[in-house]
């Protein structure tokens, strides 16, 4: 099962990279996409609330197929580098294939790991999120992809085989990182995810493309190099590869595994785009948005913090990389939930929001607790569902009124009347009480309390309350009426509307459902990795959020516009000329628009001023912890 | 009894006044009269207003302003003229661009003369409105159970 | 705490808040008055105030303002219903933020241009209380080592003991969320300066009631949330809580006549470093010693 959900994603790729028959296509993904996203549903159900369960796979093949796999990856890389003039993108990719090569033939040959896949609850949540969330982005990129075809200049090349072929593979090598314990394997499927994301990210090819493109690939070939080290460390000085063995030793001897496990960190940092390597994903927005979902929500950043998730035993007991993670995930939290106040472009923001978001997600798996990890699995889970949501809803609203500027989305409430409500419920499950998020953000609040995080408390209280004033003007953006403008959703696309409804529904489900989710797939998770189930909130606490949930999505679309009050119109102060569109007679006898833009307050959390900060303390964390961690090596001074 | 004689609550508008009679108004809400005790409020917002004090006469460049104030006023409403500018144009009367007095554009209900309109004036005034709020409020009430 | 309890405090709270919040209101009022030098309206003058709302004519600009007014005063009392039912005194926080939501969605809905201003400036007082409100709850948490406002009575000594400091932060923003001068930004008592209305612009008649409803219910939640803090095992110490709870609502009438408001910026700065001074002082006293 686990090697059918790694290997189909494959063959489809490699089919689509021949089809180019659009209608052949539009089959093979939704056929595809349906079989990845029932097929991990069957997964999950059959090993529901199952403890760490390895799978005895051990494969010479394998291991060289990850070799070729890398040196595939870092010749894709030299080309580009070389074509694109980048230095840096060149260097790196040499630096680290070389190394792996080394370490392939070197060290690891020795060391075997009988145990090659497992899966536990964290998996299983991982692939649900992957298959189901993943799979429902593909479809929508079918009908997204057409238009954004169409808005091509005449006699562009259809590069779309491309584009499809690399999310599938994408979704594979996301399936290879959670499902892998030889940690070879995981490295393998952590530089695809890198690579490939790099190709999407400079999918138009515009000069802004392949400049964001390149950076990423640099902060994430950096996070490789980490992880590469944590590879040669873990072989040279602990003489394992398996991811299980590997945090048994850390758990039990944590003196150990401070520098891998520092390393490893720093791999997930940069991957999960935690500043000072935010930047990358801020620039990954230049890409088709289902790119954007797809990267956000269910595969890459998930990848980073997975891994930081999985570390978690060993920062309960390792302060050395714990008290990294926590502050730049902290950090990360607050600041980048203060810019997002200041941008108007909607893609920017959900930008701000998922760095944010990620960095409470590091936080939690920083401190490491069961109560943490907890709160750390419902907001991967929740952030998953709501931001490929928003990223959906956002990129169909980009096509229909020609805009991505929150102050575009003006009247969207009637413009696009089922569109906007599913993006307020978005929008709505991102931030506030009872969703999901907000729930799980309440569990990290209580377990930063208990372990007596006072930094971690003052971060999220300032950080929440930036997100509730981003989050919320936007809301009221969408939330105006006024008149009756033309509906300009009826041409959206039927695959559009299916994968929106998905996220929508799972959305629904997911917060009503919220004690349910808990009981089987959370908890068993923290019990098989901890011996205890920590969470701190009582379960009737639970259910009276579940039922709250649930009575706000009755009221959003099926209570609203249902009032039977006689309509006025609006005040203008004098006299109106046209009250729709807010137009008075102004002294002058003249006509005067009121317009009333959103405060995005530059002067006090624009980028320029908060950025700096956030880049230097980030910084400065991560290198003093790299010398320290060095510095406590055994053996090696 | 209705509730509307309770909580009369009022929004004042200068027409082409001389302000003599808006400070007059204002008077009225200060502690030496202090209209409060009747629970009478001065809004700046005609939806939230029952009582539209209008002061001043209505010419060419406010009539529609007059209108809109009137039109936004939430069912049951009283007007009332204050002053004698609001009741007849007063002094203004045959100036070039004034029309006359405030039920030239809406219909009034109360009116106050005086130049200035003296607070005791005002209410007296108000008071009398609100006997013709009460009837309107119940005519409301009537045709809400009847509908 | 069980979801009956929950279910019946929200009950009891829907029937008693309106009750003392129209009484508290009506004592507002009054001392205003006195204040200034009037004798002021009758004590009930509120509740006349909203059966008046109640009788006018059913208007409304859009089909959907008056769904979120609803949802907002619902959360309220579900809010209130938390707290008072001894509940989960995080959860009665992030219930009232959800109504303040609400309460803002509902004036955006408008598309009013000064409904508009009053919403973004509601937005920025949630952001600028939000912090302290938070900090509050933890280092009641921290005090009394439960989130459940029922724990106090268990306790040998009141909280305030312990965290007098976040208390008097608290204080601070009690003021923003009593939309009391000088922090009445987004829409404030009769009488006071306003742009138009602020975010109750386009509420008129039965929504408008809803709104006022809303608010009594609120200050009677935000003032329990004061009494929190000087009840312990003894029940006579109720009384005293009471005692402070109306010594409070005085100081914030007091402070209410006698300041001018403030423009945001100050507003933001000087609550944010209230509950930076305040909450991070106190929770790291009560973490590290």
């Amino acid at each position: 099962m686990l090697g059918f959900l790694i290997l189909f994603p494959l063959v489809v790729a490699a089919v689509l990279l021949v089809v180019r028959n659009n209608a052949a296509r539009n089959a093979i993904v939704s056929v595809s996409a349906l079989v990845i996203g029932l097929a991990s549903i069957w997964l999950v159900a059959t090993y529901l609330g199952s403890p760490w369960v390895s799978f005895e796979f051990e494969s010479p093949v394998v291991d060289y197929v990850c070799s070729g796999v890398g040196v595939l990856v870092a010749v894709a890389i030299l080309y580009y580098g070389i074509r694109y003039k980048n230095v840096w993108a060149c260097v790196l990719a040499v630096i680290q294939v070389v190394g792996a090569l080394i370490f392939e033939f070197g060290f690891a040959h020795d060391i075997a790991v009988t145990e090659g896949l497992y899966l536990d609850s964290l998996s299983l949540l991982m692939a649900f999120i992957i298959g189901v969330i993943g799979s429902g982005i593909c479809v929508y990129a079918l009908g997204y992809m057409k238009d954004f075809q169409a808005h091509e200049p005449e006699g562009a090349k259809d590069r779309r085989p491309v584009f499809f072929a690399l999310m599938f593979v994408f979704l594979s090598a996301m399936f290879l990182i959670v499902f892998s314990n030889n940690m070879v394997w995981l490295f393998t499927g952590w530089e695809v995810t890198t690579v490939c994301s790099f190709l999407l990210i400079a999918y138009t090819r515009t000069e802004e493309a392949i400049k964001n493109a390149f950076r990423q690939i640099i902060m994430n070939l950096l996070g490789g190099l980490g992880f590469l080290l944590a590879l040669y460390v873990s072989a040279i000085q602990l003489n394992t590869l398996s991811l299980l063995e590997f945090l048994q030793i850390g758990v039990q001897n944590p003196a150990l595994v401070v520098l891998p496990a520092t390393a490893l960190a720093f791999a997930g940092l940069t991957k999960a785009a935690q500043m000072p390597f935010h930047t990358w994903l801020l620039g990954a927005m230049v890409a088709p948005t289902p790119t954007s979902a797809l990267l956000h929500s269910s595969t890459m950043v998930k990848a980073g913090v997975f891994l930081l998730v999985k570390l978690a035993p060993i920062f309960l007991v390792s302060p050395v990389p714990s008290v990294m993670v926590i502050l730049v995930g902290g950090i990360t939290f607050a600041l980048c939930s203060f810019m997002a106040i200041s941008q108007t472009n909607a893609k920017r923001v959900l930008a701000y929001s998922t760095i944010a978001n990620l960095g409470l997600i590091t936080a939690c798996a920083g401190v490491g607790t069961p109560e943490a990890v907890w709160a750390a699995a419902f907001l991967i889970l929740f952030h998953a569902i709501a931001k490929s949501l928003l990223f959906l809803c956002v990129g169909t609203a980009e096509h229909h009124i020609g805009s991505r500027d929150i102050e575009d989305m003006d009247l969207l409430f009637e413009r696009m009347p089922r569109l906007a409500r599913f993006m307020m419920l978005g929008i709505m499950c991102m931030f506030i009480a009872p969703f999901g998020m907000l729930v799980a953000k309440w569990a990290t609040l209580v377990s930063f309390v208990d372990t007596g995080q006072v930094a971690l408390i003052l971060l999220l209280a300032f950080g929440s309350a930036a997100t509730f004033m981003f989050w919320a003007k936007w809301l009221g953006k969408l939330s105006g009426i006024a008149g009756e403008p033309e509906n300009v959703e009826v041409t959206v696309h039927r695959s559009e509307w299916i994968s929106i409804m998905l996220m929508a529904v799972l959305v629904i489900v997911g917060c009503v459902c919220l004690p349910i989710i808990s009981w089987i797939l959370v908890e068993p998770y923290v019990y098989s990795v901890f011996g205890t189930v920590g969470q701190d909130i009582s379960t009737a606490n639970l259910w009276i959020a579940s039922i709250a949930a649930a009575l706000i999505a009755i009221v959003l679309f099926a209570g609203l516009g249902r009032n039977k009050a006689k309509k006025v119109d609006i005040y203008l102060a004098g006299v109106s000329a046209n009250n729709e569109a807010r137009v008075y007679k102004n002294s002058l006898s003249g006509e005067s628009t009121a317009t009333a833009r959103n405060w995005y307050l530059e002067g006090i959390f624009g980028e320029k001023r908060i950025a700096p900060v956030g880049t230097v303390a980030c910084s400065l964390v991560i290198i003093v912890a790299f010398a320290v961690s060095a510095v406590a090596l055994p053996g090696l001074f | 009894m209705t509730y509307a004689t309770k909580s009369p609550w009022v929004i004042h508008y200068d027409g082409s006044s001389c302000n003599g009679c808006d400070i007059e108004v204002l008077a009225a809400l200060c502690p030496g009269f202090d209209v409060e005790r009747f629970g009478i409020i001065n809004t700046g917002n005609p939806k939230h207003a029952d009582i539209f004090l209008v002061t001043g006469s209505v010419n060419e460049r406010n009539i529609d302003v007059v209108k809109e104030i009137y039109n936004q006023m939430v069912e049951p409403k009283v007007v009332i003229a204050c002053g004698i500018c609001a009741c007849s144009a007063g002094i203004f009367h045959d100036c070039y661009n004034v029309i006359g007095g405030v039920d030239q554009a809406i219909p009034v209900d109360v009116y106050a003369p005086g130049c200035a309109v003296r607070p005791e004036a005002i209410i007296d005034a108000v008071v009398q409105g609100l006997g013709i709020l009460e009837e309107k409020s119940k005519a409301l009430q009537a045709q809400k159970k009847g509908a | 705490m069980s979801l009956l309890a929950v279910l019946i405090g929200t009950l009891a709270f829907a029937v008693l808040a309106p009750i003392i919040g129209c009484f508290l209101a009506g004592l507002d009022r009054k001392i205003s008055a006195r204040m200034q030098g009037r004798v002021g309206p009758p004590l009930l003058q509120p509740y006349y105030d909203v059966r008046k709302l109640i009788e006018k004519d059913n208007v409304s600009v859009n089909s959907t303002e008056g769904t979120y007014i609803t949802c907002a005063l619902v959360f309220t009392l579900l809010a209130g219903g938390i707290f008072y039912s001894g509940g989960n005194l995080l959860m009665s926080v992030f219930v009232i933020t959800l109504s303040g939501l609400f309460f803002i969605v509902a004036a955006y809905s408008t598309r009013s241009p000064y409904s508009e201003i009053g919403a973004n400036r509601e937005t920025l007082q949630v952001m600028a209380y939000e912090p302290m409100v938070l900090f509050m709850a933890v280092a009641f948490y921290m005090a009394a080592g439960t989130f459940n406002a029922a724990g106090v009575f268990s306790l040998d000594a009141p909280v305030i003991t312990n965290i007098w400091l976040v208390f008097l932060g608290f204080l601070f923003v009690l003021t923003i969320k009593l939309r009391k001068s000088p922090f009445d930004l987004s829409y404030s008592h009769h009488a006071h300066q306003e742009i138009v209305k602020g975010i109750t612009t386009e509420m008129s008649g039965k929504t408008l009631a809803k709104v006022e409803i809303m608010h009594w219910c609120e200050n009677v939640l935000f003032l329990g949330w004061v009494g929190l803090f000087f009840v312990w095992g003894n029940l006579l110490s109720l009384i005293l809580a009471v005692v402070v709870v109306l010594l409070v609502y005085f100081l914030e009438i007091w402070i209410d006549n006698n300041f001018a408001r403030v423009k945001w910026q100050a507003l933001l700065k000087s609550a944010w470093v209230v509950a930076f001074v305040a909450g991070f002082v106190n929770i790291a006293v009560l973490a590290y010693l």
